[in-house]
Formats: structure tokens, sequence, C-alpha cells
């Protein structure tokens, strides 16, 4: 059993660690150099102008959730196709190209079937116009 | 395949008389120790290279958007202004950092920090050549995918934490239009995946050929629509125009990050240039033939055996020509990029939903449907190669 | 010994991460450590060299579930009460001396049953890893494309179930006026 080589995962972890250190660094080199005089006014919300009324945040609207959620499940999807995607050339060099072809038009088109629910049932209309809600209730 | 910057250089005879140096002094293999130090450095180099070129970026922006407006960019620091994103970067140092009373500190200050995070760490697979590529991971694409979704979340927590209307609806914008968005990229990046056989850069690129006509662009029609499905939404993604209402200046002010000020705006902005660098190199890796040079000048051999040069040289003298086909091919769709801001009007947020779910995500599944029937039907070969064919038995009939 | 560094550093970010989820009080804090915590156990996926599975970790939970949790966060109203801005209760669960006491007796126990599993499987047989240069897409993708074949296309199923329940469930209900 041969030892696993990590080094390749080297430059990752620098560059992860070079990034804290350069955002670190600039607010440091920052805080030497610029002035600070915090006044009454410099510590409110920017409201244009006026004094800030109301909570930051009253009208959560469900739309960002239903997005998040078509979002994650086609993410899965795209990452369980792209093991058998990666693989598909290999598979067509030794003659079994086309039984991998149904099994990867099927798996898509099971889900584009999922999409195309959503988009009739009107789950990715960012804006539920007046029209549709009427003619649904009917 | 999983080839890294060292890998490359372990080749020559002096990398190899620097490890047996170290060798002896240290008692143990410095293999790693060599490695981590040289990776070190060029990571360096490279972050260097990337906030160069996206400070130039927005001078480059000022002085195109100025000559598409008839009028005269900055034009005083520096010849030709070109100084003007250092003045822009100390102007920005000696700003004064006002923290609001009411936001959340610890998100706060974290927020511009995962943005460029996230950045700099997709900058690991940047395939700026074959050797001089920093890690060259087996799974390269899909890493840059999940780098890039981390700049979604800084967005958001930058509009949460700033505990206003303006930034809040802004940081939402902004991340439900990039996790859209990274839909239509992914189904695309599966489709060169299929179409190259791998998941690694060096896969992607040596997938394609040298002259113009073997690039992935060319090769099917379904990769022709794919290249602007990719373009678009990437460009949708990094939050540029026509896509840029989570900062839309016109209506939220500065969006989600209204708030901040100083180094920490210095931080989202650039972390937004470099990665219109970054999603600009993958789109030349896949589709636009990488670092590949014409007439295959850049593995060195043609140098090594027509002039005659020391292999190692030919080499490494092949890796800048390959590094200047790269650069070329990048800088002209950064320059399309800038180009697209100050033409198009900016969309509004239910036409940016309409656009993503609607239009680019059906037609990349039937690219990715069509793509996958015609690598079947036609065995893996492109337009050319099969045009060729046609005319070649057409014409050894006679 | 980047080996090393690599699997405490990743084990440091998923434990202290997990850790700090249950300790602090802000709703919203415990989701931004959450992510630390599965980026930390992509590391780990590193460190044994399943190098496709970490990427997916870090596309799927550290670029989805997360972002998700922040919404469903934003939309039950959960967040920080620092300032009166949200107008919201204070979630007595969080950051409780009960629940870090609940919390860590939960993780002995569980610790101890887990420990006993491992001895005896351990003890059965040496613990393997992917080799230097195997290419585990390749493997994963020969796998799934050949002998689990039926599980893949199950999972699209499966995916195109959650698709519809999530929208189903999401969905405004509609009023009947009369």
């Amino acid at each position: 059993m041969s030892t696993l080589n990590l080094d390749v995962y080297m430059p990752v972890v620098i560059l992860i660690i070079l990034a804290l250190l350069v955002a670190g660094g600039s607010l440091l080199l920052s805080k030497f150099l610029r002035p600070s005089n915090p006044t009454e006014l410099k510590l409110t919300a920017y409201e244009c102008g006026e004094a800030p009324v109301g909570t930051a945040w009253s009208n959560f609207n469900v739309r960002f959730y239903v997005i998040a959620l078509i979002f994650i499940i086609f993410d899965v999807e795209s990452a369980l196709m792209f093991p058998v995607a990666a693989v598909f050339r290999k598979f067509m060099s030794i003659g079994m190209g086309g039984t991998l072809l149904v099994s990867i038009l099927t798996f898509v088109l099971i889900l584009v079937a999922g999409i195309v629910y959503c988009w009739k049932k009107g789950d990715l209309d960012w804006v539920k116009s007046f029209v549709s809600q009427e003619l649904d209730k009917k | 395949m999983n080839a890294t910057i060292i890998s490359y250089l372990s080749q020559s005879k002096e990398f190899n008389l620097i490890v047996a140096w170290f060798s002896e002094l240290f008692g143990f293999d410095a293999t790693s120790f060599v490695a981590f130090n040289l990776f070190g450095v060029f990571a360096l180099l490279l972050i260097g290279f990337a906030a160069t070129v996206g400070g130039l970026g927005t001078f480059a922006e000022r002085k195109i958007s100025a000559d598409l407006q008839m009028r005269q960019g900055p034009n005083r620091v520096g010849p030709y202004g070109i100084l003007q994103f250092l003045a822009d970067g100390v102007k920005l140092i000696t700003k004064e950092d006002i923290i609001p009373a009411q936001v959340d500190k610890f998100t706060f200050y974290i927020a511009p920090v995962l943005c460029l995070v996230g950045v700099f760490s997709a900058l690991s697979v940047f395939p700026i050549s074959s050797g001089f590529i920093l890690t060259d991971l087996n799974v390269g694409i899909f890493y840059f995918l999940g780098m890039t979704s981390l700049v979604g979340v800084g967005i958001f927590l930058g509009g949460y934490s700033s505990n206003s209307k303006w930034s809040m609806l802004g940081g939402m914008r902004g991340a439900s239009q990039i996790i859209s968005y990274e839909i239509p990229v992914t189904i695309t990046i599966v489709m060169m995946v299929l179409l190259a056989g791998g998941m690694s850069m060096g896969i992607l690129v040596s997938s394609q050929g040298s002259s113009v006509l073997d690039w992935n662009l060319f090769h099917n029609p379904f990769t022709f629509i794919g290249f602007f499905v990719y373009f678009i939404a990437a460009l949708a993604e990094t939050n540029r125009a026509p896509f840029d209402l989570p900062e839309a200046e016109s209506e939220l002010v500065s969006g989600y990050h209204t708030e901040f000020s100083g180094m920490r705006f210095g931080f989202f902005a650039l972390a937004e240039y470099i990665e219109v660098l970054i999603v600009c190199g993958i789109a030349t890796a896949m589709f636009l033939g990488g670092y590949k040079v014409p007439f295959d000048l850049g593995t060195g051999e043609l140098l090594n055996q027509k002039l005659g040069l020391d292999l190692m040289l030919a080499k490494n003298i092949g890796q800048f020509l390959e590094i200047g086909s790269f650069l070329t091919k990048t800088f002209a769709l950064y320059y399309v990029v800038i180009w697209i801001r100050w033409t198009l009007p900016r969309l509004r947020v239910d036409q940016l939903m309409t656009l993503c779910w609607k239009y680019l995500t059906p037609i990349a599944l039937f690219n990715l449907i069509g793509c996958a029937v015609w690598i079947y039907v036609f065995n893996g070969q492109s337009i050319v190669q099969l045009f060729s064919l046609l005319f070649k038995s057409s014409g050894g009939g006679h | 010994m980047f080996n090393d560094f690599l699997f405490l550093a990743s084990a440091a970010l998923t434990l202290g991460g997990a850790f700090a989820v249950v300790w602090v009080k802000d709703l919203m804090h415990a989701c931004i450590y959450l992510m630390a915590s599965l980026f930390g156990v992509a590391g780990l996926y590193a460190c044994i060299g399943a190098d496709f599975l970490a990427a997916t970790q870090i596309v799927v939970y550290a670029g989805g579930v997360v972002i998700l949790m922040l919404f469903a966060v934003m939309l039950t109203g959960g967040a920080s009460n620092k300032t009166n801005r949200y107008g919201l209760e204070k979630i007595h669960a969080m950051g409780n001396t009960k629940t870090k006491m609940v919390a860590g007796i939960s993780a002995f126990v569980i610790g101890l049953v887990i420990l006993k599993i491992m001895v005896s499987v351990l003890k059965a047989q040496p613990v393997s890893q992917v080799g230097a240069n195997e290419n585990s897409v390749e493997k994963i993708g020969t796998l799934l494309a050949s002998d689990h074949i039926l599980a893949f296309e199950i999972s699209s199923v499966l995916l195109l179930g959650a698709l519809i329940g999530a929208a189903i469930i999401s969905r405004p209900r509609k009023e009947i006026h009369d």
C-alpha cells in the first residue's frame, strides 16, 4: 500500500492561508493609516439622509426559499452526473457507449420532467401575476 | 494526472540539485519541504498577478467606458493614467473604517474575507499553462465550482450583517442570483466534461487541438451554444452588469456593500474583478483552446527539434508561449465583459430569474442531451473532422 | 509532514466548528460555524484520498446546503435579536447552560457507542485508503455506470420526488373566496 501524496493540496491550503493573511494584513495596515473620528451620525444606518424607520427585514418572500430548494436539487443532480460524464468516453471506447447514453438520458430526462412540472405550476415565476391567480381560483 | 507545478519543475536538473542540497542539510528527504516553499512562492506570485489584474481591471473599466462614452478616462496618475488603480488602493486604505452601531460584528468582519478566500483559493486551479498550473487536481473544475459558491455566501452575509433594508434586499437578491445562475454553469460544465472525458483542467484543455478549428467552441453546435450559455450565466454569477441588481447603484444605493467602507469595500470590489478574471480564464480553458499555442509550439518539442535547443529550455519557452496564448484569450474575453457592462441596461429582478430558469437552464439541459447524443453517434468527432472526412472520401472517390 | 498538518487542521476545523455550533447563542453565527465544520469534513475526505468526495462536499454542502439553511433561518425569523430591529423573541434553547449540559452528555454517550463499534471494526481488518496514483473519479464513475446503475437512476427519481415535494410544500396557500 503506497502512501498517499497529499502535496497536491498544498497550494489550496497555502492560498486559503494567504487570503486570510492578505485580508488581515491590509486591514491592519489600514488601521495605522486611517483617521478615526466616530460621530453619532456616522454610526447610524444609511437611509438616504433620513433616520431609519422600522425593522430591517419585515417581509421575507417565500420565493427566495423555493429558488434555493430547486437549486440544491439540481446541484446534487449535477454532482451525481459528473463522475458518470467523466467516464463516458472510456465506456464508448469499450463499446458500451449506448447503454451509458441511455442511462444518462434517463437521468437527465427525469429531472427535466421535474423542472417542467415546476414551470407549469408557476413555482419558477418571480412575480405571480394577478391573472394567473384569478385563473387558479376558478 | 495530479500534476502540479512541482512535478513540472522536478524535470529540471536545478530542482533536483536544490532538493539534494536540502536533504543533505536536514537529514531527511526534503522534497516536501522544497515543494512547500516553492508552492508558497508561486502562490504569492499568482496572487500578486491576480490582484494586479484586478486593479488594472478597474482602470481598464474606466478607460474602456470612457472610450465608449466618447470622453477621456483617468489620465493624470502616471502615463496614460495607468497608475490610477494604485491611487484608488491607497485611497481605500486611508479611508475611515465606519462600523455602524447596528451591525452584527462577527458576520460584518467575516463577509468580505469569505469573498476573498473563495476567489483566491479558486486560483489554485487556474490553468495558465500546462506546467505552471499550481495544482492540476483530478477534480479541478468541480473544486473551482465549489469555491465560487463561497462568494455567494459572502454576499449574503454582507447584506445580512449590515442590518439595513437596502443591504438586506441586496444581499438576498445577490445570493439567489448567484445560486440560480450556478445551475446553467454547472450543467454546461458537465457537458464539457462529457466531451473531454475528465474533470481536471489539463484534460479539459488537452481535449482541444492547437489550431482555431480544433477548439471546443467549434466542436459541435451544442458546444457553440453552450459557450454563450456559460458566458452569460457566469457573468451573472459575478454580479456584473447587466446583472448587477444586488449592487444596483440607482436603486439600492449600493446594495449589500452599502455599510462597508475603506478596505472592507475594497475586498468586495477586488473579489469581483478577480472573479471576472477567473471566469474568463475558465471559459477560455473549456471552449477557446485554453493555453494551446498554434502549431503546437507550447510543448517545446518543435523548438527542440527544429532549433536544437536544450529540452528543458525549449519546454520553458513553450510554457511562456502558452501563458501568452492563454492571457491573450482571457483578456479578450475580459474586454468583452467590460464592453457588455457599458452597453446593456440593467435587468429587473424578475427578468433575471426568468432568464435563468426559463431560458438558460432548459437550453443548457438541451445542450447536454444533444452533446451526449452527438458524441455517441459521431464517435466524438467534431464538425471539422466530419467535413474533412467527407471531402477526403469524396475526393478519393475518383 | 504535510499529511499530518492537513489532517490536524481539518480535524480541528471540524470539531471546533461543531462545538461552536452548539455553543453560540446566535443562529446565524451557528450556520457560519457549520460551514466551517463542513469545510473541515471536506479536508478529512481529502486526507484519505477521496478527492471527488471532498469536492462534492464543498459544492453541495458548503455551497448549497448552508445557503439553504441561511435562507430558512431568514424565512422563519430566527435570526439575532441583539438590536430590536427584527422585533423577535429570544430563542431560549440556544447557548443555554442546560443545552450545553445535555449536549455534553449525549456527545459522551454517542462517542462511547461509536468507539465500541470502531474497535470491533479496526480489529477485523487493516484500514485501507486510496492508493497514490488512483483516480477516484474514474472509479466512482465506472461503478456508478455499471454495478450501481439502478441506484443511479433511482437517485434521480428520489431527487424528482424531493423537487416536487419541496415545490408543493412551499407553495403559498390559496384561499378560496366566495
